[in-house]
């Protein structure tokens, strides 16, 4: 069925089956590569978007859920403004954290989420929120530092 | 705020996926470079590695692959610091196989065994400096100057008078017409401009902004999914398969029985995945393999005690001393089957053309995944072009070619591109395992020395498994119909002068570096029929493990500090005891510590580098604390610091990882009982230790750096958990309470 959503900000018709998760249809029917997908059950956070600027995992979210335009969906690729970096892929830069690279979309988009949401979080606080993305080549600690500098004002 | 623009980023972005923007947009143009042709108008392609177009663009063809260790940054660096580019303008494009590709270590187009940098680091320099050569002797006759006067920058040729510069790209056609100098002359450490220097990574901004293409993000015209119903146990064969009520499903467009199971072809991968679900397949387990660990190690333990293995080193006579030695110390420990979980599913890409077949696959192995396609789709490997792409971590899995056996199959069948994806369910159930290995050591004491050590290690052979493709990719012209016969002589020759000794039991064990005059070690093979692969740092990985805990039960038994303890045994290895005092000194070894916590230590060198670690541990609510790692690794010249410096963060936690979590078994009837993350653990971020990591400079030659980090995070653990409990761990994963008295 024709579904409409929004996404990075522009309103987008597909023609989808209304159960199927909103990561195939970013990744399958628009094009949208950078999420990623990891586990199919919400386990591992590499497929993670914001949802009304909320951290979701996409792999979980059935499409209709986000269907109708009146939610807003961001993805990587829509988290850069015009001309600059997001401040949290700045940080990321700075800090060289990627390795394969495969769960840092998920990384990102709830590192910003949780930096957009709580200005200045604490390290337990950065902890528990980031214990929802995995990463295999354990690029943790940077992430971490990352987010701190970001959380302390460093990055923006 | 970042310096970086949009369209810089893009720029940058699409610079970082430049192979994918080749083979994707042009499938059928990649080049073999033995008849290599420049992939683009009007360039100059001196040889296998590199090319200058006429607008001065540099392009890289970097032959081992990226999967987080660094090649792309590391080696385009190698071949910048001699070319004269700064390595953010060249271009990276992914090796197609060729024979100029093959890794001199393995005889094989493969990236593993942490050999990337050790392998490159003279070939890929003396490429870029033969092709500077060839420039500035082009520079020299334009401006009539002798070569010896000129010098370069960045892309340019500077005339001696400083006056003048000439860009690479205006004498390409001048240069086209020299011969390449035999003998070249590398650049000395103390000029290097990039090598050591560089630091930032290359596919960094590609890998943050999701514009890096992996294996699962290919996308071709007119493109079907595919997934696959595979064997419930492993050995067992397909009977028959009813799919009426899948083939029902909306945008379901195929069902077919291939070799590996049955395959669903759709519109979407959720599409198949539904309709896989309604598959109704009857299966024969009359030859399925039904093993547990328990079963497994029964079955070790039978082996170890009827066979006493080959002998893998003998130094004196350890069996002798150790018959007549008092207080003999007996150890057993055993390390279980793990799952690589690569972050990124297996997947691969395939599309039939006029021209054979094009196969797209995040793969270590290039030319393995040509032979897995040619089994399996009737094209012979001539005919078919593998296209490599980011990977989301390797850890060795990529190394075994399943996903392209299964995807050349279905793609070849159905004569339209198929993607095929695995899903997390089928990427732990149907991996090929770290083998589960048993280590059983007999030791003696004198003085607080060793006096003698006897190792026996039962678990099978990697090689055995590896050798199904890797055996015919050696020789690709021949027929499919040899392929078995070539992987059984491989396996039947393996350490003879056929076929190199498979060191992947004993690596880690027969290297032991501690001093002891009576020393055996000895590996009895048992194979429980699981298959097997490489796993981030192979047998290192177990040997590792037990070697260090067994030296650490002896230096207890002593009653020696545990570092001292190793040092004394270290006198003629000043690298080992390099490391071993600079990681003890800087973790504050033998200084207080807060309450209920206790440090544990690990020395242990694997692919040409040193490492030791400390580990500070405590238990908390029954569970196992990692506090700190303290790290010192000297892996010799780093052609960057602070990539080596995340391998081995990314190596200490892939290593606690197993230590803390890494199991899978089967039920009674032969079922994986893991599945996805929820019941196989990985480290999560607020679990993560702070880490220190020291890296020792010297100028020697550069070692491995992708694995080293592993071995001694696991017994390190082990040792600080013994240390706090008094009970030692004698396998993995530890357990906080339960462990062996």
């Amino acid at each position: 069925m024709t579904i409409t959503i929004r996404v990075n900000g522009a309103e987008q018709s597909v023609d989808a089956p209304e159960d199927t998760p909103l990561l195939w249809v970013l990744r399958d029917w628009m094009g949208l590569k950078g999420t990623k997908f990891g586990c199919g059950i919400g386990q591992c956070g590499a497929c993670t978007v914001h949802i009304d600027g909320s951290a979701q995992r996409s792999c979980i979210t059935p499409v209709a859920r986000v269907a109708g335009g009146e939610v807003s969906v961001t993805t990587i690729e829509g988290l850069a403004s015009e001309d600059s970096l997001h401040p949290v892929q700045a940080a990321w830069l700075e800090h060289n954290v990627p390795q394969c690279g495969y769960c840092q979309s998920g990384q990102i988009m709830s590192a910003a989420a949780l930096l957009d949401q709580e200005t200045n979080p604490d390290d337990e606080r950065i902890s528990e929120f980031m214990a929802a993305n995995l990463c295999r080549c354990g690029t943790y600690p940077r992430i971490h530092a990352a987010i701190r500098s970001v959380a302390d004002g460093g990055a923006s | 705020m970042s310096g970086v623009s949009r369209r810089e980023l893009f720029r940058l972005g699409a610079a970082g996926s430049g192979a994918l923007v080749l083979g994707m947009v042009l499938p059928g143009c990649a080049t073999a470079p033995d008849e290599r042709e420049p992939t683009r108008v009007g360039a100059w392609a001196p040889n296998a590695w590199l090319e200058i177009d006429p607008d001065g663009g540099v392009a890289f063809t970097l032959d081992r692959v990226e999967m987080g260790q660094g090649t792309v940054t590391g080696i385009t660096t190698l071949v910048a610091e001699e070319l004269d580019v700064a390595p953010e303008n060249i271009e990276v494009v992914f090796a197609p196989v060729g024979d100029a590709y093959i890794n001199p270590q393995y005889g094989l187009q493969v990236t593993g065994g942490s050999s990337s940098v050790r392998t490159s680091w003279e070939r890929v320099r003396e490429a870029g400096a033969r092709v500077r050569a060839v420039l500035l002797a082009s520079a020299a006759e334009v401006w009539q100057e002798p070569v010896a006067s000129l010098t370069t920058e960045d892309g340019h040729v500077l005339h001696p008078a400083g006056t003048q510069r000439m860009a690479y790209k205006d004498l390409l056609a001048l240069a086209a017409r020299q011969s390449m100098p035999e003998e070249v002359t590398l650049r000395r450490p103390e000029d290097f401009r990039y090598i050591g220097k560089h630091n930032r990574r290359l596919d960094a901004l590609a890998k943050v902004t999701g514009q890096a293409r992996f294996g699962i993000d290919v996308e071709l015209e007119g493109m079907r999914y595919a997934v696959v119903a595979r064997p419930p146990a492993i050995g067992a064969r397909l009977v028959a398969f009813d799919d009426a009520r899948a083939r029902e499903l909306p945008g379901v467009i195929d069902v077919l029985a291939i070799e590996r199971g049955v395959a669903v072809v759709a519109e979407s991968y959720w599409q198949a995945m539904k309709a896989r679900g309604e598959l109704s397949i009857e299966w024969d387990e009359s030859d399925a393999v039904k093993v547990t660990q328990e079963s497994v190690f029964r079955q070790y333990r039978q082996a170890a005690d009827d066979s006493a293995g080959d002998t893998e080193r003998s130094d004196g006579d350890a069996a002798g001393v150790l018959e007549n030695a008092d207080g003999v110390l007996e150890a057993e420990y055993e390390a279980p089957f793990l799952a690589h979980a690569t972050m990124e599913p297996q997947n691969a890409t395939a599309m039939v053309t006029d021209r054979g077949l094009e196969v797209w696959a995040p793969t270590q192995g290039p030319d393995l995944a040509r032979i897995a396609a040619a089994r399996t789709s009737g094209y012979s490997p001539g005919e078919i072009r593998v296209h490599t792409t980011f990977l989301g971590g390797g850890f060795g899995r990529r190394l075994t070619q399943e996903y392209v056996e299964e995807v050349a199959e279905i793609a070849s069948q159905r004569q339209e591109p198929v993607k095929l994806v695995w899903s997390r369910e089928d990427d732990i159930r149907h991996d090929v395992f770290r083998p589960a290995m048993l280590h059983r050591f007999r030791g003696a004491l004198a003085d607080g020395r060793v006096t003698a050590w006897d190792h026996q290690i039962t678990g099978p052979l990697i090689f055995d498994w590896f050798a199904r493709n890797a055996a015919a990719a050696q020789y690709p012209w021949a027929p499919r119909m040899f392929y078995n016969t070539l992987a059984s002589v491989g396996r039947m020759t393996e350490d003879t002068f056929l076929t190199p000794k498979d060191h992947s039991a004993i690596e880690g064990a027969v290297d032991v570096p501690y001093a002891v005059p009576d020393l055996r070690v000895r590996h009895t093979h048992a194979d429980a029929g699981v298959p097997v692969s490489y796993w981030r740092s192979v047998g290192h990985s177990h040997n590792g493990f037990a070697v260090e805990t067994f030296m650490d039960e002896l230096a207890h038994r002593a009653g020696e500090d545990p570092v001292a303890f190793r040092l004394r045994h270290l006198e003629d290895s000043p690298r080992h005891r390099a490391v071993l005092e600079r990681a003890a000194e800087a973790a504050g070894w033998g200084g207080s510590l807060p309450e209920a916590r206790a440090r544990g230590v690990a020395l242990h060198r694997s692919f040409g580098t040193f490492v030791a670690q400390v580990v500070e541990a405590s238990i908390e609510d029954g569970a196992i604390r990692v506090h700190r790692v303290t790290c010192a690794a000297d892996c010799g010249r780093m052609v960057n610091p602070d990539i080596v410096r995340m391998q081995m963060e990314g190596g200490i936690l892939f290593g606690l990882t197993a230590a803390l979590y890494g199991e899978v078994d089967w039920d009674d009837s032969g079922r994986l009982k893991q599945s996805n993350f929820h019941d196989y653990t990985l480290m999560r971020h607020d679990e993560t230790p702070e880490l220190s990591i020291i890296l020792v400079e010297n100028g020697e030659d550069p070692q491995g750096v992708g694995e080293p980090g592993t071995p001694p995070a696991i017994p390190a653990l082990g040792n600080a958990l013994f240390a706090l409990t008094g009970e030692r761990q004698r396998r993995t994963p530890f357990r906080a309470g339960s462990a062996d008295a």
